[in-house]
């Protein structure tokens, strides 16, 4: 249960930042068009020197921490986000910013529909499916 | 001074705002009158002649004139367009609209354990096909990222969305305002394009404690455009939005059905003191159904947050999301923001990313469509009056209609009229579209030659409209099986006036001693022997002449 807060911790981790400084309020999204072919972006939630709320963080992610659990967890989610911080000495100046980590683009899907044949084994492992619709809480407000 | 104004408004004026918008004038206290010159009156006693200022037009209504002199309206629109694939974004599950529930699902879309999303080649298609419509610079490169919260609707707990690279940014769309509202070109900014998928709807039962999911609609493909915050009234705001349903159903993205909910729009706005160069305090209006309850929420919006700021109560306006109440006709709270939420962003790992070669938008850019924008430039060349442009560019089946017809070379103020008037007429009263009716556009063209070089009169022409229209066939068929031929020999035409003339000497006599008026009975008699071929304008000459002979 800890490591489901702390893998929501690490998520919010600050990114590359090239020199640029970033709020230390919710997040920020910085992005500048290119003008020497480096494209500056820096989307940091949290600077060095601040940590996540980490019970705002356990109640946006749904998941119950005692007073106890929290206090417990905070140093543990500071090192690691310090472990990472690491990454932030490395030079990266020169070195056109990757979107993602693997280089390949594609595997795109044709628009031909088909329908799932075991939409029965679906609807029947519902707990709370009635007939037509799925019964669910009435919750009215989204976060 | 505004603020003794607004003293003297009691609450129910907000109501006769928007009786307003009908545009008729009001017999009470208050007189508005809209024209394009520049001085507003009213009958209040407090006040004297006003100027206006270059504040944009609204709906006469005085008080948001008088509001608009000391605030600004600062608007932007945030566009949700379900796309019109035959699939679903990430799966192959049908994407059809009024399926019975929870049909079109599999375990991608339900977010069950294991399953993997794959993104169709056809949502990337759109996306870049209306990331050019709307002019904006594309990303060779971009990728998707987990929108995270929790809601019952959303099946896996967090929605696949474009955080902080989206597929296109940084356009414009250009539009024009209708005449009744100031007329005029607008350029509004459009600050990104991204691609994402919809939640499952949601239905609230009255009884109960529990509400009802229908996941049909879970992972249908979404295109969210997002403006600038370039809109100042609105009536901008109506305009921007038809002008988005324009575009998606121009390029066949999406059907843009605001009843429907493949087109949806939210309004971001705040007033600001005019001159001041700080943004005001931001609210958000959701549940807006169509673009006339648009404009009314945003006057509505605007008057509110006015009224707070003159009663100093500034601070009363909180960032929030307010609900459009159609039936009431005001924005009421939903519930109010606390901060920002947290979405906790982060790169879908479950999709690599989404890769453009420049080939590949070259050649779609190469097959789009005349755009909007660019017809009703072409048709105001072609010499056509704005009213005219903004009703055959509205629709692009009625302007394909109207490109084919004056094609064939008809005369383009012919063509226009004959579809403005008459061929709308029918096409609402028989509640068709223009893709439905039986006269193709040769045979209005030949309709329209027909009776320019005189082979018919307008008004025969009027009346086999209607059967082509209703049942087809040709334009010469029908004159010849009618034999409709118009009478435009002088010999005949005076033979028959002549005879009409023998016939009634009551009316001769009257119409010498004065009753000119008589005129009209004697052409009508005349057209009916000649069961109506006669040429009118050489049958009231002659006919004239007749009439005032001495004889």
């Amino acid at each position: 249960m800890a490591t489901r807060a702390l893998l929501a911790a690490v998520s919010a981790c600050p990114r590359r930042r090239m020199g640029i400084k970033s709020s230390t309020c919710s997040s920020s999204l910085q992005f500048q068009r290119q003008e020497s072919r480096i494209i500056a972006r820096s989307f940091s939630s949290y600077t060095n020197s601040s940590l996540p709320d980490i019970s705002r963080l356990a109640e946006t992610a749904r998941i119950s921490l005692t007073p106890a659990e929290i206090e417990e967890c905070e140093p543990k989610i500071r090192q690691v986000i310090d472990w990472f911080g690491q990454l932030q000495q490395v030079d990266v100046n020169c070195v056109e910013p990757a979107i993602r980590a693997e280089m390949e683009g594609g595997n795109l899907r044709e628009d031909a529909p088909q329908t799932f044949e075991n939409r029965d084994s679906i609807r029947a492992s519902i707990p709370s499916f009635d007939e037509t619709y799925l019964k669910v809480p009435k919750v009215l407000n989204k976060e | 001074m505004s603020t003794t104004l607004f003293r003297t408004i009691q609450p129910n004026h907000f109501t006769l705002l928007t009786t307003a918008l009908l545009r008729t004038r009001r017999t009470s206290r208050h007189i508005s009158v809209r024209c394009q010159t520049s001085t507003t009156t009213q009958q209040s006693s407090s006040q004297q002649q006003q100027p206006r200022t270059s504040a944009p037009k609204n709906h006469g209504s005085n008080k948001l004139d008088e509001i608009l002199k000391d605030y600004e309206a600062v608007i932007g629109i945030e566009t949700h367009v379900q796309l019109s694939t035959s699939t679903k974004a990430f799966c192959s599950c049908p994407n059809s609209y009024g399926s019975h529930p929870n049909t079109s699902i599999c375990p991608v879309c339900m977010g069950l354990p294991g399953a993997l999303p794959v993104l169709s080649s056809k949502v990337v298609d759109f996306g870049v096909r209306l990331g050019l419509a709307l002019n904006c610079s594309l990303s060779l490169k971009s990728k998707f990222d987990r929108k995270q919260y929790f809601y019952p609707d959303l099946p896996k707990g967090y929605q696949i969305s474009q955080f902080d690279v989206p597929i296109a940014s940084g356009g414009y769309v250009d539009v024009d305002i209708p005449l009744e509202f100031g007329g005029g070109h607008r350029r509004f900014g459009i600050t990104r394009v991204h691609m994402e998928e919809d939640a499952g709807k949601l239905l609230h039962s009255d009884a109960g404690d529990y509400s009802q999911v229908d996941l049909n609609r879970a992972g249908v493909p979404l295109l969210e455009i997002v403006s600038e915050p370039d809109i100042r009234s609105g009536v901008e705001a109506a305009e921007y939005g038809s002008e988005m349903q324009r575009i998606v159903r121009y390029l066949g993205v999406s059907n843009g059905n605001m009843q429907e909910g493949s087109l949806r729009c939210d309004v971001n706005i705040s007033i600001r003191p005019i001159g001041q160069a700080e943004f005001g305090t931001k609210v958000e209006i959701k549940n807006l159904n169509a673009f006339s309850a648009m404009s009314r929420a945003i006057d509505y919006e605007i008057t509110r947050q006015a009224l707070l700021y003159n009663q100093g109560q500034a601070d009363q306006i909180v960032t929030e999301t307010r609900l459009w109440d159609e039936g009431a006709q005001k924005t009421v709270t939903m519930r109010k923001k606390e901060g920002l939420a947290d979405y906790r962003y982060f790169p879908e790992p479950d999709l690599p990313e989404v890769i453009l070669t420049q080939e590949y938008v070259d050649s779609i850019r190469a097959s789009l469509p005349e755009l909007p924008e660019a017809k009703r430039r072409r048709y105001e060349a072609m010499g056509l009056g704005i009213q005219d442009v903004l009703f055959l560019a509205n629709d692009v089946s009625v302007a394909e209609y109207f490109d084919e017809v004056i094609g064939k070379g008809a005369d383009v103020k012919s063509a226009a009229n004959w579809l403005m008037s008459d061929i709308a007429a029918y096409l609402k009263n028989e509640e068709l579209s223009i893709s439905d009716v039986k006269l193709t556009p040769q045979e209005l063209a030949e309709l329209i030659a027909a009776i320019k070089d005189e082979t018919i009169s307008g008004k025969i022409g009027k009346q086999i409209l209607f059967e082509l229209l209703a049942k087809g066939g040709t334009v010469q068929g029908m004159i010849k099986e009618k034999d409709l031929v118009q009478i435009t020999d002088p010999v005949e035409i005076e033979k028959m006036i002549m005879k009409v003339i023998s016939e009634s000497p009551k009316q001769l006599e009257q119409y010498r001693s004065g009753k000119t008026k008589l005129q009209g009975f004697f052409t009508g008699q005349v057209m009916k022997m000649s069961k109506g071929k006669a040429n009118p304008a050489l049958l009231n000459k002659i006919l004239l002449e007749k009439l005032n002979a001495k004889d």
